[in-house]
């Protein structure tokens, strides 16, 4: 096939204009008649709640105060709705938002924030997602911590060990990071005739739509998200922010409202990466093949589900890395804690779990003394391969020539290459 | 004293949102009443080229310039839903959407000139405004959809096919570690990558680039310092990300083997470019100082601290 356009290195079609500064992202944007919302936030990772709002609603500048009692449907959420827009009885992590002041400026909107006053009855709470695991420990939501259990089963494990010749236990730890796109969360919201605009920085404008809908309790053609320049996103613009509360703020008030979140607001506000435990064991014979893996995998979501459920499956089927393997068994789980809550991130999961197999494969070389590339060649995805979840891959699988390739390169370019 | 070692990881990416959930993209292309080829789609450009891309694949399933497509995806009032900008899913999913719907349009045009002006013809570039015209204030529209291939696992075996397509990530990494401080230096990285069929090759090394800065700040330096639920470092004096004085040169290697599921054999490579990075780095450490680092990040506190066990042969 010969390809006109496809396969060739045009520029970035939004490049002249991010590099110049002249792109548009939510902050570029001032209307007439704006005001300005601010977010309380917890303090706390898990109490009870009294919220007291009178004093500041009467900072002069202090337009409305939003909080669980102004929202139609109090709830969010990619998968579960376990979001409550504002916190009405108990938070669950430290940021969990409590209230919306809309103010004329960003310094009244701000002082008033100091002025709401939140009665916090603490609760035991927990970090720890194996502890968060016991039947006993405090329950993050009115039910057990433990949300989502995927489950791998491949061949028979015992017998598989019983012909291994080397076998490698070990475990790894994961840490929760933060996506750190440059752009701080921001956006404006104002109405066009009974249409409610919300121009935000998204990943995913359409289910934004559908999410601000629903909570305002309203039909889904009378929201338009607008979704202008984006700075970076990685999976942290998955979950509503400020959505729904810019929305609401300007269907109650009727005036434009725009919020900015600064880099220390951001990192509470939006997901992080799941930090995952991962339990390994894995046998190969003398010969170099691997003949079983066990994997238990715990991810610790946080206050939030999010994309938990999706994240640990994806963990749970990546977890032999790109192997046959004939006789495997993997566990992973998803847990509730207090820790701010984690989503989506680049590789959704499949991130976590080569800290594990690559280097378990490096230490079964070792012990065999088998070169690792040798060993990552005898046991890699080719065409007509199997994977753990039984999945036959029939083309584009040029795994081998990759590994062979890079090896290559990595002999010409490191000085005294290995 | 200063170590080098070299490090290996081999891994796979499943794309799209799996186990049987509706992974659907819609577009729309339009011919223009100006004579230019208008494509709708939710697909949001959040930095990875996605508009280049797809105005790409538009314009060689038209087989017009790249100049004649005016690419439309920042109102949902608009644009057809294609789904979230996530899950190494647009190039391939939101590309065969486009895809369908620019063969359609293509093939109207061509029926058009047939049937209108008798022009017998396969290249229709030269024609768009003649065509446009034709419809007075209204625009030629053609719309495609498509879906991705996924299975919902077996509840108690996990047995399936939750994902399609794959795609693969082999990546050297050489590192010096230094043994008094416990800095990790990457030094030099090869990353070999499989794209299926390469859209835009410089987008992909860009995309290598970026995916490479994440994995060696996920590897050896990013820590939000969570204390009892609080995030300690929020603010990027002390929540360290790289900058481009921490980045080695790169050897990108692009491995081009159509998947004929993808636009023009295109696959997604928006997360695969990150996840070989970290691992890759961890065994190269090993290979330089003999020690097993099984918790990331590698900060120098704890390789230090790891160094001292080793040397007292604990």
């Amino acid at each position: 096939m010969k390809l006109e356009t496809v396969g060739k290195n045009i520029i970035r079609v939004d490049g002249l204009a991010k590099v110049t500064g002249k792109a548009t992202y939510p902050q570029d944007l001032y209307m007439d008649n704006m005001l300005y919302g601010k977010t309380l936030r917890s303090t706390k990772p898990h109490a009870n709640i009294k919220v007291d709002t009178k004093k500041a609603e009467k900072i002069p500048g202090v337009i409305k105060i939003l909080t669980y009692r102004d929202v139609p449907y109090n709830h969010h959420g990619v998968l579960f709705k376990d979001h409550e827009v504002f916190c009405a009885k108990k938070v669950r992590s430290i940021g969990d938002p409590i209230a919306f002041v809309v103010a004329t400026c960003e310094k009244t909107a701000t002082k008033a924030l100091e002025e709401i006053e939140v009665e916090y009855e603490e609760l035991e709470a927990v970090f720890d997602p194996i502890k968060a695991m016991d039947e006993k420990a405090p329950k993050v939501h009115d039910k057990s911590n433990i949300i989502y259990k995927y489950q791998l089963r491949r061949g028979d494990i015992e017998e598989g060990f019983k012909q291994c010749d080397v076998i490698v236990e070990e475990e790894y730890k994961t840490s929760m990071v933060d996506h750190a796109f440059l752009q701080p969360e921001a956006g404006i919201a104002y109405l066009e005739n009974d249409t409610v605009v919300v121009c935000v920085s998204t990943q995913y404008p359409h289910f934004d739509q559908l999410e601000i809908a629903e909570a305002l309790k309203i039909p889904l053609d009378k929201v338009k998200v607008i979704n202008p320049a984006v700075g970076g996103a990685f999976g942290g613009r998955e979950d509503i922010t400020m959505q729904i509360h810019l929305a609401l703020a300007t269907r109650l008030i009727g005036r434009p409202v725009k919020a900015i979140y600064t880099r220390q607001e951001s990192f509470v506000a939006h997901s992080k990466r799941h930090p995952m435990i991962m339990r390994y064991k894995t046998g190969a014979n003398r010969a170099g093949r691997l003949i079983a893996m066990e994997a238990t995998i715990v991810g610790d979501t946080g206050a939030y589900a999010s994309w938990a459920i999706n994240i640990l499956r994806k963990s749970g089927v990546h977890a032999t890395g790109p192997y046959e393997i004939p006789n495997v068994k993997v566990d992973s789980y998803a847990v509730y804690t207090n820790n701010p809550f984690a989503g989506a991130m680049r590789g959704f999961g499949a991130t976590q779990v080569p800290i594990a197999h690559e280097q378990q494969m490096d230490i079964l070389a070792e012990r065999l003394n088998i070169d690792p590339i040798r060993f990552r060649l005898e046991n890699c995805f080719k065409k007509g391969s199997t994977t753990a979840t039984g999945q036959i891959l029939e083309e584009s699988i040029p795994l081998e020539r990759t590994i062979k390739e890079v090896e290559k390169q990595m002999k010409k370019s490191v000085v005294g290459g290995v | 004293m200063k170590k080098r070692g070299i490090g290996y990881a081999s891994t796979f990416y499943g794309t799209g949102y799996g186990n049987g959930f509706p992974d659907i993209s819609r577009a729309i292309a339009e011919l223009g009443t100006d004579g230019n080829i208008y494509i709708y789609v939710g697909a949001t450009e959040v930095g990875q080229g996605a508009k280049t891309i797809l105005s790409q694949i538009a314009a060689e399933a038209l087989g017009v310039d790249f100049s004649s497509i005016v690419f439309i995806c920042e109102d949902t009032s608009i644009t057809p839903d294609a789904g979230t900008a996530a899950a190494s899913r647009q190039t391939y999913n939101t590309g065969n959407a486009i895809k369908l719907a620019s063969e359609k349009l293509r093939n109207e045009i061509i029926n058009i000139l047939e049937k209108r002006y008798g022009i017998s013809t396969e290249n229709i570039e030269d024609y768009l405004l003649q065509v446009a015209k034709l419809n007075g204030d209204e625009a030629l529209r053609m719309d495609g959809i498509f879906t991705a291939s996924t299975t919902e696992m077996d509840a108690e075996t996990g047995q399936g096919n939750p994902y399609y397509p794959y795609t693969f990530s082999v990546y050297g990494i050489e590192v010096e570690v230094d043994t008094t401080t416990g800095i990790v230096e990457v030094t030099k990285a090869v990353c070999g990558q499989d794209v299926g069929r390469a859209i835009n090759p410089k987008l992909i090394e860009g995309q290598i680039d970026g995916g490479f800065s994440m994995g060696l700040g996920y590897g050896i330096m990013e820590d939000i310092n969570l204390q009892s639920g609080r995030i300690k470092h929020d603010r990027f004096t002390s929540y360290l990300i790289p900058t481009a004085l921490d980045m080695p040169d790169i050897d990108k290697i692009i491995i081009e083997e159509p998947e004929a599921t993808g636009p023009y054999g295109a696959k997604g490579i928006g997360e695969p470019v990150l996840v070989a990075v970290a691992p890759a780095i961890l065994n190269a450490i090993y290979n330089a100082v003999g020690v097993r680092m099984k918790e990331i990040p590698v900060t120098p506190e704890r390789l230090l601290k790891a160094l001292k066990v080793k040397e007292r042969g604990v």
